[in-house]
């Protein structure tokens, strides 16, 4: 008899502990998904550090519209089939408010067109492909960050005030290494007619699992080129720069470019192994901006990480609070209204003020080029001088995006 | 000619860091029977524990000692507590435990060494650049051209020539007969399955100077070693040194030769294999 008393008790207990629970400010619940295992986990690791920090921070002042914020992470592994059952998850399981995150410009592309489905916004922090804001735009997508248009548009800019006609590429073999090149093609050839460029055969796309970059190296300092604008990134990136510089490839021979170069993680880990006067892109860069916000935003970045801010740990922050203001511009979470909230918002990150256009749904934000520059008390390259390309003046006018809003 | 002979360093110096990672999965695979995808993974330990000692006493060569051994003893506790459970099991079992045993250590790399990248530089004796035809060459790519040999030569001998060596031989061919004649085939498995993490560690230790530093970089180079382990024939020691040198080759070489169908190059060689000469270029038990 005893044992059914105890039964009952337990769930009266129980019971009124759920009701208890729904009486607390119920959390708003965001859902990031990044690359979060393999080779290139790191920029999930960083999105997941900017993402918890701007959390943190959100809750420790009173959280979003009187609500706390709780944050959901998946892992996309940087494949587009992964990436979607983690977004369906994420929003049927999880019931999140908003989505954030997608590292990979080939992932963005898959999950795009299926995000209307699910009737939820997303914020794209890092894939840069121009299609998600371009000709595969919809209502519910938006990115925060640089777009590779916008990115390479600076990169031809500084590349047509170089004395070097033959232009080559090397890049990663997908998406992204391959647009970047196009656009860089195109905006070069529309500022300075008179260049070349190597065809396909004479360019290095190197496949993402490549650690030996030597054949790629030797290919392309046989091609004889006077430019080379490098788009590869993150590990590959250290690698590539560290065999090209042994085997002279940095020896004044070409101009080089890269476009996203000055990464603070690549940077930190080449050290003073980063050659100096390199001219290097970024989509944000932690000293091109002397603002409060952005003192405060590395500082406190900095004492709970002991790093500065990557690009894409400032890429999730950033999303984060674009959310917030969002949602408190809208008066309410409700997924519509907070859609029509974010487009046109105008908002300060710590990487300057953005605005999200409201045609395409792409943040018009500054484009940061500079050349490294290694001082010794860093622990990384700097970028002086370094150059602001004004978001205007970089991204592409809406007719050109080809963007149907639906 | 210059193009030649630059390509040709590159693929053997690559090749060679293939062929110490393969040949410890070849090794264990065939004494020990075990297809040990975990193998990346002690590759992976092998760079950072390197990195970890270098940076501690100053010294490369201490890294290299040091950061292999610490990884030799990780695999005879694993040889000794996990594996040695599961011999007489299903082999999907042994995938299984070796798998969970990578994504175990990926995640400890994670959170001992942070998500960020890392770069280690060679000793200084190793790190200028001699000149070849014009072009400035690694010395440390030519070190590994070198060394690769070394290895598997002294490997070779110790198999052929060594009492230990014909033990270890003994009981891949017959575990049951090994046992009758007196040989420990326990103690063997066990010290094979720690030397062969060891060969992977050591390979680990060298590409450190060669490759960035991050979580998962095993995951990448175990694919390729499980190719040159299929090509060269499961278990081989000579195939393990020819598939691997093959790939290398094939890969640099392909750069220049076929574009872009340069990736798909291996898989290709693979699929040939498999369908023309499924045990591979080299039968086991050389």
């Amino acid at each position: 008899m005893s044992k059914v008393r105890n039964v009952l008790l337990m769930t009266i207990i129980f019971l009124l502990s759920v009701a208890v629970m729904s009486f607390a400010a119920k959390p708003i619940k965001i859902g990031y998904v990044y690359i979060m295992s393999g080779p290139f986990s790191t920029y999930g690791q960083f999105a997941k550090q900017g993402a918890e920090l701007a959390i943190e921070e959100i809750n420790k002042n009173g959280g979003i519209l009187g609500r706390p914020v709780k944050g959901y992470f998946e892992d996309s592994t940087g494949k587009p089939d992964v990436a979607l059952r983690a977004i369906r998850k994420l929003v049927y399981q999880e019931k999140v408010d908003i989505l954030i995150g997608l590292d990979s410009s080939g992932v963005a592309k898959t999950v795009v067109p299926s995000i209307p489905k699910m009737k939820t916004p997303l914020i794209i922090t890092h894939a840069a492909t121009p299609d998600v804001t371009g000709k595969l735009c919809n209502k519910y997508v938006f990115r925060i960050s640089l777009n590779l248009a916008q990115n390479v548009k600076a990169a031809a800019t500084l590349a047509s005030q170089m004395d070097a006609k033959k232009w080559t590429t090397v890049g990663p073999d997908y998406a992204f290494g391959h647009q970047s090149w196009e656009y860089f093609k195109k905006y070069l050839k529309q500022m300075k007619p008179d260049v070349e460029f190597f065809s396909d055969s004479e360019v290095a796309f190197p496949p993402f699992k490549t650690t030996d970059f030597s054949s790629y190296i030797t290919k392309i300092m046989n091609s004889n080129p006077d430019g080379v604008f490098i788009s590869l990134w993150g590990g590959n990136l250290i690698d590539f720069v560290r065999q090209a510089k042994e085997m002279g490839f940095f020896n004044g021979k070409y101009k080089v470019l890269m476009s996203l170069g000055a990464a603070t993680e690549v940077l930190t880990a080449l050290g003073d192994k980063m050659p100096d006067g390199i001219w290097v892109g970024t989509r944000y860069w932690f000293l091109a901006n002397n603002s409060e916000l952005n003192r405060k935003f590395v500082k406190s970045y900095y004492d709970k990480y002991g790093a500065y801010p990557s690009y894409n740990a400032h890429g999730a922050y950033a999303a984060t609070y674009a959310f917030k203001k969002a949602a408190e511009k809208a008066g309410t979470t409700n997924k519509m209204a907070v859609i029509k909230a974010l487009e046109g918002l105008k908002i300060e990150l710590p990487a300057g003020m953005v605005e999200i256009r409201a045609e395409d749904h792409q943040a018009i934000t500054d484009a940061h080029w500079g050349q490294t520059f290694h001082l010794k008390e860093l622990p990384l390259s700097i970028l002086a001088p370094v150059k602001v390309f004004d978001g205007i003046g970089v991204t592409r006018p809406i007719e050109e995006t080809e963007c149907r809003m639906k | 000619m210059e193009t030649f002979v630059l390509n040709l360093f590159n693929g053997l110096s690559w090749g060679m860091l293939l062929f110490l990672i393969s040949i410890g999965l070849t090794i264990i695979f065939g004494v020990l029977g075990v297809l040990n995808f975990a193998h990346g993974s002690f590759f992976m330990l092998g760079a950072y524990l390197c990195m970890q000692f270098m940076n501690l006493v100053k010294s490369f060569w201490i890294g290299i000692i040091i950061g292999p051994i610490l990884v030799a003893i990780l695999g005879l506790v694993v040889e000794r507590f996990l594996l040695r459970k599961i011999y007489d099991r299903d082999i999907s079992f042994q995938l299984l435990l070796t798998f969970a045993i990578l994504l175990v250590l990926d995640d400890a790399v994670r959170l001992i060494w942070g998500p960020g990248y890392y770069v280690v530089e060679p000793p200084l004796i190793l790190s200028g650049v001699i000149n070849v035809f014009n072009h400035t060459y690694p010395v440390y790519r030519l070190f590994l051209i070198i060394i690769g040999p070394l290895i598997g030569l002294s490997l070779l001998m110790f198999f052929k020539f060594t009492k230990y060596g014909k033990m270890i031989r003994a009981s891949a061919l017959d575990k049951e007969m090994a046992e009758g004649v007196g040989i420990n085939v326990s103690f063997v498995f066990t010290s094979v399955f720690a030397f062969g993490t060891w060969l992977s560690a050591l390979g680990g230790a060298l590409a450190a100077p060669h490759q960035s530093l991050a979580p998962s970089m095993g995951e990448r180079i175990i694919i390729e070693s499980f190719i040159v382990v299929v090509v060269g024939g499961f278990g081989s020691f000579t195939g393990a040194f020819v598939g691997a040198m093959f790939i290398g080759l094939l890969e640099s070489f392909g750069t220049v030769f076929a574009g872009r169908l340069q990736m798909a190059l291996p898989y290709i060689l693979l699929i040939l294999i498999l369908i023309v000469r499924p045990t591979g270029l080299f039968k086991k038990g050389t």
